[in-house]
């Protein structure tokens, strides 16, 4: 039981970094109904631009981490650093891979997005090299216990800041008029431009804001697991994407919630034992096939409720 | 008299003669001088005469075979091209295209290897047409417009053809004959040329205007069947002679400017004929005379290496298979497969596990003779082939209702899902050790492993033609028609009778029975399987190929999975070892690069270049190297006639289509 | 083409009724089809009669009620299957294979009738060389049923051809499927008077050449008035009126559904629910 709950817990935080590029994916499907293959290599371009801005400081180990106010304000110029570097890029993916073909076949802009997706990473294998990249773990490792779980202090960290930018991002969509405009792009283009939206503006910001998000998710993924690699986007990216798919492509909670749901998923699937060691279970254990543990739950939701948990039943019209 | 006016010709030919007769000699000549098409013939020769050079027998024919192929087909060309010809286009122009579409990729294999030679090939040829628009801007020069000049010939007019087609050959082979005798004379002078030969130059000299009167007189046959009457028998099959030339002719003048255009490629006079339908048979024979015969000619054109190459060729063959495969899934279907690779696992595994001790060892049984298991190869690869068609039907059936992208997820989670599949459950696959010790092919007895790789190179060749050839018949099928339909509007598709469910699950299915021959035919070449060699970058770059090479098109995504096999395999390996030298002038280029980024290599930024060119393709040639014709008016509709369309002016089977119409 | 009872229907809608969520697109619809009448349906926009024809044709499942070809269910059958009953069907806003050749196009049409499998279609047995050869024969009668014109531009892709040109040939792959009940839907739209008239010539000698029982919907109402053998009128998706055209032209609820019934002083009205 208490495994159980522990894992819940890693679930959770881990879910909540899944949310946040999940955010990504589904904010861009909803207003171009494209599937940004490129999106999970920006998260891991996050995280690179993350490790950069620590050696800037002379951030290299967690023994050479700063305290105190200076942590802070060193965590938030990474964010800041991060979200910004991300953003700054997604417009760029956009305006140069996506917005020549938004009238083309639809197979064009998923290749084209494969294509960037494979540039990113060879960018990343460039940057930082082909081995897994160590992340300064800067924040103080302090552990609190809840009856018999254990939340460590990152733990927390990660989800304020992802529950920050989450509630952040519901405001700017509920109660601004650009998150208006992007509702209403999202929902007839033409309309939308009828009524005096620059559409072309509300993609780029739409791309900007998911790529943004997705620049956040990288500092406390980094924090939370102490290292990355030019591989990671794929698939954590493909992770993000199930839980936008299970939560509902397109709507934003649902984003949220699916993220969560993935984490904790996966976290779970751990505790499935090992087929060799005799008994039931999977062989070399359900860590080992945690991976097609949740390319299976999406498969199932495309086949049977391919709108998601929160999304709505929209019949195709003839 | 009837001789003097084939032998003669007329002087409005003479022009058309001097552009073909120079046009072709020059690349014949450079083949033959050059590149060692010479060397081929005296090594023959020497060893029938028992004096050195090559001395087995089978290797002998096989020469012979290639050479009298190679030498007929142009000699036949030449006759064809003059008699094809309308005469539109000037010699030089004529002449600068043959200099940078045949000898100046000539030059490059020739001296830099065939696989840098062509990529270098593919990046002269954009720029040299780029460079070719500008300057005709620059000048305000438009080039005629070809191909809209059909003519019905008179009685006449044909026999005029025809003999300008004997006069082609025949003034062509004369030409040959010339040349050749002069240089074989000079290098006799210098002594070069062997005593003994020079029979051989004299009866050459003889012979060669002979066959070229009677190969003119084949070419002119094959260019009168191309000519506007006959062609009309096609469609009308009772109708008299006259009237049959008046509806062909009548049908092509109803037809839009580019129908017309496809159609009027095939016909003759031709206003582009090295690029008609016609040249194109002679070009073909061409190249499948040089592949066929390629082990026995290569060392002649390449030197030492013979089996490594080979053995590269090998390799690249089985990417063939998979693209055509996947042609028939993305190309003719629409669906979008990112996971491709699955089936290809399956099929790898399925002969893997039976062709090597696998098997027994799981079921606990005796091991079987290895030579019978060598011998079941044959009957194997169709078991294989059928297991990877049956998952493929299996993993298709939860995708029908999808959408694209969608469908592509789903896809790429099965590609994910069957690698980790093989992969942990090494009870039965021996996880991530891989199969090792699969028995090689055995043909009548004869064990391959002890062999070079030749038989692997005819073997890929078979599995080659066998897979155009179900490709090209599908397509032009019932069910070929139905995949074409469901690709354009599946809604219009069920509504006229097509069933979605089976008529996806055959595309699904026959896919992936393709990619089962073709990892059956890796697992026996390489001898063993493993898991590493599927994932999902595997799918990328099957699907790489289909999208570079020409979505839907056969040629097309046969040269792109030759392009980018090679990209992959051997380009930036060669860079890199290329590079590794301190006299080429790469390495001073590489440790540039390497000093802003660290551990750069040729070979590191194999992803990177693939994704500039997928992202370039899709924006500027979204069709591809060498596009279907139903696709390249798909994607670039720069239709003159007027379209009237419907009230909302979206085109149905359009991306968006749907959500467009409301509910009545 | 069609070969029926005397008295037996050809179509027939019991009580058909089809919910999107909370919209009631067709509320408890009969409908009646004589063999070898031509019937239209009509009413303003958004009155369901898309809708129906998609029920018909299996696209939708109705919410409710049944629908009947020749006295037979078609419940639950998916719209090739439906075609392989026999109901054949043009769209609204035509919808032809793009990429493909007129000839091609027809020849789907038959896809249904043809019997080659991936084995036939990949090594060609002499059964399915003469199949091929005569559906393309087929193909090339059904077009000449439009004159020359299409026959001549078999070979043509039909995005080239004008909008008048696509109409048929989308309704040549509808007969190349040999069906007893042919549904056209706004056969006529976008079309100038000339080509309307051409269109109802034909449409005629569909019904008197090749037999067939034809279901339109129609937004002319000359031209419905002049061609149906009856009318049906829908309005909010149900049926408001039903009968000769005589009769239906002088029903107020549909001339109130058309047109609005008149205001008083100063209010508005909404048209008849």
């Amino acid at each position: 039981m208490t495994l159980f709950l522990q894992e819940l817990v890693i679930g959770v935080t881990t879910g909540a970094i899944y949310a946040l590029i999940a955010l990504g994916y589904t904010m861009v499907y909803g207003i171009i109904e494209l599937i940004n293959f490129a999106h999970g290599d920006i998260f891991m371009i996050g995280t690179f631009v993350c490790v950069s801005i620590f050696a800037a400081f002379g951030i290299t180990t967690s023994s050479t981490a700063p305290t105190g106010f200076a942590l802070v304000g060193v965590l938030l110029i990474t964010l800041l650093g991060a979200i910004a570097v991300c953003a700054v890029l997604g417009v760029v993916i956009e305006r140069v891979a996506y917005r020549p073909l938004r009238n083309a076949p639809r197979l064009a802009p998923l290749i084209s997005a494969i294509g960037v997706s494979l540039i990113l990473e060879d960018v990343g294998k460039l940057w930082k090299g082909i081995t897994f990249v160590s992340f300064p773990q800067i924040v103080p490792q302090i552990f609190y216990h809840i009856g018999p779980i254990v939340i460590t202090s990152i733990n927390i960290l990660v989800l304020i800041v992802a529950l920050v930018l989450m509630v952040g991002l519901q405001w700017l969509v509920t109660r601004t008029r650009t998150g208006r405009a992007m509702r209403a792009v999202a929902q007839d283009r033409e309309a939308a431009a009828l009524m005096g939206v620059n559409v072309n503006r509300i993609i780029a910001i739409t791309f900007f804001i998911g790529a943004g998000l997705a620049g956040a998710a990288g500092l406390i993924y980094g924090l939370q697991f102490g290292s990355t690699i030019f591989y990671l986007g794929f698939t954590l990216g493909l992770f993000a994407f199930t839980a936008a798919v299970l939560g509902g492509i397109g709507n934003l909670v649902g984003a949220m919630l699916g993220g969560v749901l993935i984490g904790v998923i996966e976290a779970l699937s751990t505790l499935i034992p090992d087929s060799n060691n005799g008994g039931i279970g999977l062989p070399h254990g359900g860590a080992a096939w945690h991976e097609a543990i949740i390319f299976v739950v999406l498969i199932l939701i495309l086949v049977f409720r391919p709108s998601g948990l929160l999304g709505q039943q929209t019949p195709e019209k003839v | 008299m009837a001789i003097a006016n084939t032998f003669v010709p007329a002087r409005n030919t003479r022009a058309i003669l001097i552009k073909w007769i120079v046009g072709l000699l020059v690349p014949v000549a450079v083949f033959t001088f050059v590149w060692s098409g010479e060397a081929i013939i005296n090594n023959a020769l020497l060893g029938v005469f028992g004096l050195g050079g090559v001395s087995d027998i089978a290797i002998l024919v096989q020469i012979a075979l290639f050479l009298v192929i190679f030498y007929a087909t142009v000699i036949a060309l030449a006759g064809y091209l003059v008699a094809a010809d309308s005469g539109l286009r000037g010699m030089i122009e004529v002449w600068v295209d043959i200099l940078v579409f045949v000898l100046v990729p000539l030059f490059l294999v020739i001296s830099l290897g065939l696989i840098i030679g062509l990529a270098l090939c593919a990046i002269i040829w954009p720029v040299y047409f780029f460079a070719r628009r500008r300057i005709y801007k620059a000048i305000n020069y438009t080039p005629p417009t070809p191909l809209l000049n059909l003519k019905v010939l008179s009685d006449e007019q044909r026999v005029e053809l025809k003999n300008r087609a004997i006069s082609g050959s025949f003034w062509f082979s004369v030409a040959l004959a010339v040349v050749w005798l002069v240089v074989d004379l000079i290098f006799y002078v210098s002594g070069s040329l062997p005593t003994s030969l020079l029979i051989w130059v004299v009866i050459r000299t003889l012979l060669l205007p002979v066959a070229g009167y009677f190969l003119g007189r084949l070419a002119g046959v094959i260019a009168l069947r191309r000519t506007i009457a006959a062609k009309s028998n096609g469609n009308d099959g009772n109708v008299s002679d006259g009237a049959g030339k008046r509806v062909r002719q009548r049908q092509l003048e109803k037809l839009s400017t580019t129908r017309v255009r496809e159609e009027a490629k095939d016909l003759v006079p031709n206003d582009l004929p090295l690029r008609s339908t016609g040249a194109q048979r002679f070009f073909l024979i061409l190249l499948v005379a040089f592949v066929l015969f390629y082990p026995v000619i290569d060392p002649f054109l390449f030197g030492f290496g013979t089996a490594g190459r080979l053995a590269g060729y090998g390799d690249a063959g089985y990417y063939v298979i998979l693209a055509l495969g996947l042609n028939i899934v993305v190309g003719f279907a629409g669906l979008l497969d990112l996971g491709y690779v699955a089936f290809f696992a399956i099929g790898a595994y399925t002969w893997g596990i039976f062709g090597s001790t696998q098997l027994t060892n799981v079921l606990n049984l005796a091991p079987i003779n290895p030579h019978l298991l060598s011998a079941l190869f044959w009957p194997m690869v169709i078991v294989a082939a059928l297991v990877a068609a049956l998952f493929g039907v299996l993993l298709g059936a939860p995708t029908l209702r999808l959408r694209g992208d969608y469908l592509a997820i789903v896809t790429l989670g099965f590609g994910e899902i069957v690698p980790i599949v093989f992969l942990e459950l090494d009870q039965y696959t021996n996880g991530t050790n891989g199969i090792v010790g699969v028995h090689s092919p055995s043909f009548f007895g004869i064990d391959w492993s002890v062999i070079t790789p030749v038989p692997y190179y005819y073997l890929i060749l078979a599995l080659i033609a066998f897979s155009i050839f179900v490709n090209v018949r599908l397509r032009d099928s019932r069910l070929g028609r139905a995949w074409i339909a469901i690709r354009e509007d599946e809604i219009a598709a069920a509504s006229s009778g097509v069933n979605l469910v089976t008529t996806k699950l055959f595309a699904f299915g026959t896919g992936a029975f393709f990619s089962g021959i073709a990892g059956a035919y890796h697992t026996a070449k390489l001898g063993g399987v493993s898991p590493d060699s599927f994932s999902f970058g595997d799918s990328v770059i099957f699907l790489a190929m289909v999208v570079i090479g020409g979505i839907g098109s056969i040629p097309g995504v046969i040269v792109g999975a030759l392009a980018v096999y090679s990209i992959n395999q051997f380009l930036l390996a060669q860079l890199d070892s290329l590079a590794a030298d301190p006299s080429n002038p790469l390495f001073a280029v590489r440790n540039a690069i390497a000093h802003v980024f660290t551990g750069f290599t040729f070979g590191n930024i194999r992803n990177l270049i693939f994704g500039v060119i997928l992202v370039v393709i899709m924006i500027y040639r979204p069709e591809g190297l060498i596009p279907s014709a139903r696709r390249r008016r798909e994607l670039h509709e720069v239709e003159e006639e007027g379209v009237e369309v419907g009230a909302l002016g979206v085109v149905p089977g359009a991306p968006g289509f749907e959500s467009e119409v409301r509910v009545e | 083409m069609g070969v029926e009872l005397a008295n037996e229907a050809m179509l027939k809608l019991n009580k058909v009724s089809k919910h999107f969520g909370g919209l009631a697109a067709v509320q408890d619809l009969d409908l009646v089809v004589m063999p070898k009448e031509i019937i239209s349906v009509i009413g303003p926009n958004g009155a369901g009669k898309t809708t129906v024809f998609n029920l018909i044709t299996g696209i939708y499942r109705p919410s409710s009620g049944d629908i009947f070809l020749a006295g037979k269910s078609l419940s639950g059958l998916s719209p090739d299957k439906v075609l392989r009953r026999g109901i054949a069907r043009t769209f609204q806003n035509i919808r032809l294979f793009n990429n493909m050749t007129v000839l091609e196009n027809v020849l789907v049409g038959q896809h249904a009738q043809l019997k080659a499998g991936i084995i036939g279609s990949t090594f060609r047995p002499p059964g399915v060389v003469r199949e091929e050869a005569e559906a393309r024969q087929r193909a090339i009668e059904l077009l000449s049923f439009f004159g020359s014109e299409l026959v001549d531009r078999q070979e043509e892709y039909v995005i080239n051809l004008s909008y008048a040109y696509r109409r048929r040939v989308e309704i040549a792959r509808a007969l190349a499927a040999n069906p007893k009940l042919l549904l056209l839907d706004e056969p006529t739209a976008g079309m100038n008077e000339a080509e309307t008239l051409d269109a109802v010539k034909y449409i005629q000698r569909l019904r008197d050449e090749l037999h067939l029982t034809i279901l339109l919907i129609e937004h002319k109402l000359a031209v419905t008035m002049g061609m149906s053998d009856r009318i049906y009128v829908l309005d909010y998706g149900r049926k408001i009126a039903e009968g000769l055209p005589e009769e239906v032209r002088r029903d107020e609820k549909v001339i109130a559904a058309y047109l609005g019934t008149p205001t008083k002083r100063g209010q508005k009205q909404e048209s008849v629910e």
